[in-house]
């Protein structure tokens, strides 16, 4: 019960590109990802958003699909992530067996990427065009695809809780395992663009017609993204079997409700100020030991202010280095908690601050700003990850650099 | 005049599904949010959706929601200044 | 530590919220049933219920109705599992879109559309600040809801957590369904759907429910059951290896196939999917008294929590009722009851129970 969880691989694919080395080359050139939509069929092009930069057809080409196969969007993105986390743990080659391994997925979207195409012929009992995708459409059906491809798994489940489904799978890995219920896990969260979420966040009037600018005075609103990341967990004692050198060590998680609005997140930062709270308790650690924030950050008014005013309620007047790379990536909804963790980890391994983008303005609330440029040669002991949904479902959890 | 703030009063109960409300349950003056009718967010975005779609009349900014939908009567005049 | 169902509430095709077991288990001859709701507006106010959809309405007042049995107001941890989350309001936003060529969308049905709003819409009604989840897999989704908060118990994070299983079978979402053959084309009698002529047919009844336990790791009276352990598999290859998983499972808590007086399992009624019960049945629990819940409660992606329940009210009222028995082994002592679903011969669940008197 007392093992450690360490990391041991990261994948990512997101608005930046395939793969972590690509992931780190934009960051470090402070080339966004949030453009003009190429892929997502929708009148409201005029909304920026950060895609994937490839298109289904080349993604299947990759992944050796063939053009009948019944995959979506969100599945073959969760792939390639979840692909690249495999093989750099090392677990192809090296994994023991009588291991249980978990594969623990987040997605809200789903299979809605194809549904909202075809739902016309889904839901006319005359027609037959499409009907494999019906089965393609729930979130259960997404991470299975994955599962199958990689292929090696006893357990499978899906976290839905929107924008903190990732989070909340790595809680649920690290837990799972700390209650040897597994063994190894690969968590994370994979979402594609959808034109349902698209018009779903624009009738919520919070979506940015520029690039969006987190913790801004002048924000106005987040840009959409899409993207998959993903973690290899680990107990201490598969590390040691398997002679792995891990990342990092997973040292607390805090999850708490906001309980405030369905969509809105509460002034004060209640849900925000425990969640991050409780994930400082469980890892023994005091503010001043955390030296780097990845915040939610999505550039809404409203949230900003509130996580904000979060961060200064806990760490007062000594507030660590903080950014969100959302102007990087967008917002990834139910993918957001892993890609976000696994730049933070990049950052941790090769030493830099990730940048917060077009920040140019401090916020009238805060006593704060974000971290504005690249910056070599930091040392992260331990970094704290937040990950907040709609309906108040605040996650943080906290890794710690087994360097030091 | 009167006749669009009944109209609004019924559509405002109907899109924001106030089971049990009448028009005569709303005072033309009554604040819409917090005290009175004790609205929310979420409805102001409803009634975005509701002047564009029934008068053509587009808003850019929730937050200039506020003052438009202070009471059915600032409503019922900004659509007759606005409608198209 | 021991975790144990301190409560329950059940909006189910069955008249059974606030009981604790079925007195008139009603027969449906029709292959897509709703649930039998309660007058929400004795349990909600009409501001509240404005912009609830029907499966927030169950939710909450499921939930409500099991946190008053408990005796509880503020859970330590709110987790749900649903399939298919609140799929009404799906519809709506996604017909829209299609209709309204995406122009005049309105918010509600969006912020209603996504799976958590109703752990959160839960929470909010409560002012509760705990912990909160949601899971969502296809059969699997209520068993790994519970998982999440057997391993809060294990890890010491909890005492108390509120887990539901909900889900809603709309019109729209049957078509869907039945063109991917879930559902039977014709049923007789839903009681007899696993043993009469229905048995004889591929696919199940339809139904539908919202089931929330609360669980609690401390000892009392009211108690129902204790759950003893639990465990998903993935993708098992052959009956074979399920069955030496199945012992593994039970050695791994000191006993083995003859301790299980009870084996509760999700037959449907569907002539593709049961024949595994009935294997694993005869090779391993042909000691056991085999029974049936789906023939109360109809085939939903979250059927399990009403299983959940069936075996609860089984180990607390000490017998099972006839309608769900599959076979005429007889016992005088209710110990152990294991629970065991599986979804289309990939996800499969198992839930050990114990009587609290034992």
């Amino acid at each position: 019960m007392s093992q450690k969880v360490y990391v041991t691989g990261l994948g990512i694919v997101s608005g930046l590109g395939i793969g972590t080395t690509e992931t780190v080359q934009a960051l470090r050139t402070a080339k966004s990802g949030v453009g003009q939509l190429k892929y997502l069929q929708t009148n409201h092009s005029d909304i920026p958003c950060a895609e994937v930069p490839l298109s289904d057809e080349e993604i299947r080409k990759m992944l050796e699909f063939s053009d009948n196969e019944v995959i979506t969007r969100t599945s073959l993105l969760g792939i390639l992530a979840a692909r690249e986390a495999f093989h750099a743990a090392g677990l192809k080659d090296n994994l023991p067996e009588m291991l249980r391994l978990g594969f623990l997925n987040g997605t809200t979207v789903g299979g809605m990427e194809r549904s909202e195409q075809y739902y016309k012929d889904f839901i006319n009992p005359q027609s037959d065009a499409y009907t494999p995708y019906i089965a393609a459409h729930d979130c259960g059906a997404c991470s299975e695809k994955i599962a199958d491809y990689i292929g090696c798994f006893d357990y499978v489940s899906t976290t839905a809780t929107a924008c903190s489904s990732a989070v909340n799978t790595l809680i649920l890995a690290y837990n799972m395992i700390k209650a040897g219920f597994l063994d190894v896990a690969i968590a994370g969260g994979t979402e594609c663009l959808t034109k349902f979420h698209l018009n779903g966040f624009n009738t919520l009037m919070i979506l940015d017609k520029n690039p969006c600018r987190p913790f801004d005075e002048t924000r106005a609103g987040l840009n959409l993204g899409e993207g998959a990341a993903y973690l290899v967990l680990e107990s201490e004692k598969v590390v040691q079997q398997r002679e792995v050198k891990p990342i990092a060590a997973v040292a607390g998680w805090g999850n708490a409700c906001d309980a405030y609005h369905q969509t809105a997140s509460s002034p004060d930062g209640k849900g925000a100020t425990m969640a991050m709270q409780q994930a400082l308790e469980m890892s023994a650690l005091e503010p001043a030991d955390i030296d780097y924030i990845s915040a939610h950050g999505t550039g809404t008014d409203n949230n900003d202010e509130s996580e904000g005013t979060a961060v200064m309620n806990l760490f007062g007047a000594h507030i660590p280095p903080i950014s969100s790379t959302k102007g990087f990536t967008g917002h990834t909804t139910s993918a957001a908690g892993s890609v976000e963790m696994v730049i933070s980890l990049l950052a941790m391994q090769y030493r830099f601050l990730p940048p917060n983008l077009n920040f140019t303005q401090q916020m009238h609330q805060l006593s704060f700003n974000p971290v504005e440029r690249f910056t070599e040669n930091v040392t992260i002991r331990h970094l704290l990850n937040n990950s907040f949904g709609f309906g108040g479902n605040n996650s943080s959890i906290i890794c710690s650099n087994v360097n030091y | 005049m009167d006749e669009l703030i009944l109209q609004l009063k019924n559509e405002i109960i109907n899109v924001l599904n106030l089971e049990g409300v009448t028009p005569d349950d709303i005072a033309d003056d009554a604040p819409l949010f917090g005290e009175g009718l004790g609205l929310d967010s979420i409805d102001a975005l409803e009634l975005i959706v509701l002047m564009e779609k029934n008068w053509g009349i587009k808003l850019e900014n929730p937050n200039q929601g506020r003052e438009i939908f202070a009471s059915v009567k600032s409503m019922a005049t900004y659509i007759e200044a606005h409608k198209k | 530590m021991s975790i144990y169902i301190r409560a329950i509430g059940n909006i189910s095709i069955q008249d059974t919220l606030g009981k604790s077991s079925l007195e008139q288990a009603i027969a449906y001859a029709e292959p897509h049933v709703r649930c039998i709701e309660p007058d929400f507006k004795s349990y909600l106010n009409p501001m509240m219920m404005r912009r609830m959809s029907r499966i927030i309405k169950r939710a909450v007042v499921s939930s409500m109705v099991c946190l008053q049995e408990g005796g509880i107001e503020q859970p330590e941890a709110i987790i749900s599992g649903t399939g298919l989350g609140c799929i009404e309001d799906t519809e709506k936003f996604l017909s829209a879109i299609i209709d309204n060529n995406e122009k005049f969308l309105q918010p509600t049905y969006f912020i209603q559309s996504t799976h958590n709003t109703i752990s959160s819409q839960i929470a909010i009604f409560l002012k509760c600040h705990s912990y909160n989840n949601t899971y969502t897999h296809r059969g699997i989704s209520f068993e790994t809801a519970l998982m999440d908060a057997f391993v809060l118990f294990k890890t010491c994070r909890i005492h108390t957590a509120l887990v539901g299983g909900h889900d809603e079978m709309t019109p729209l979402y049957f078509v869907q369904l039945q063109k991917l053959h879930f559902w039977k084309e014709q049923v007789h009698n839903s009681l007899t759907i696993c043993t009469g002529s229905d048995s004889q047919t591929a696919g199940a009844l339809a139904g539908e429910g919202s089931i929330c336990f609360l669980m609690s790791d401390e000892e009392n009276d009211r108690n129902y059951a204790e759950i003893k352990d639990m465990q998903l598999f993935y993708n098992i290859k052959g009956s074979e290896a399920l069955l030496q998983q199945i012992e593994q499972f039970l050695n791994r808590n000191n006993l083995n196939s003859s301790d299980i007086d009870v084996f509760l399992c999700g037959n449907s009624g569907d002539c593709l999917t049961d024949p595994l019960y009935h294997e694993i049945h005869r090779k391993q629990f042909a000691h056991s008294t085999y029974a049936s819940y789906k023939n109360l409660c109809g085939e939903f992606f979250t059927a399990p929590a009403f299983g959940l329940w069936s075996a609860a009210s089984i180990l607390k009222n000490g017998k099972i009722p006839d309608i769900q028995r599959l076979n005429n082994v007889q016992t005088t002592k209710i110990r152990h009851l294991l629970l065991f679903n599986h979804y289309k011969n990939k996800n499969y669940s198992l839930i050990l129970l114990s009587s609290c008197g034992y």
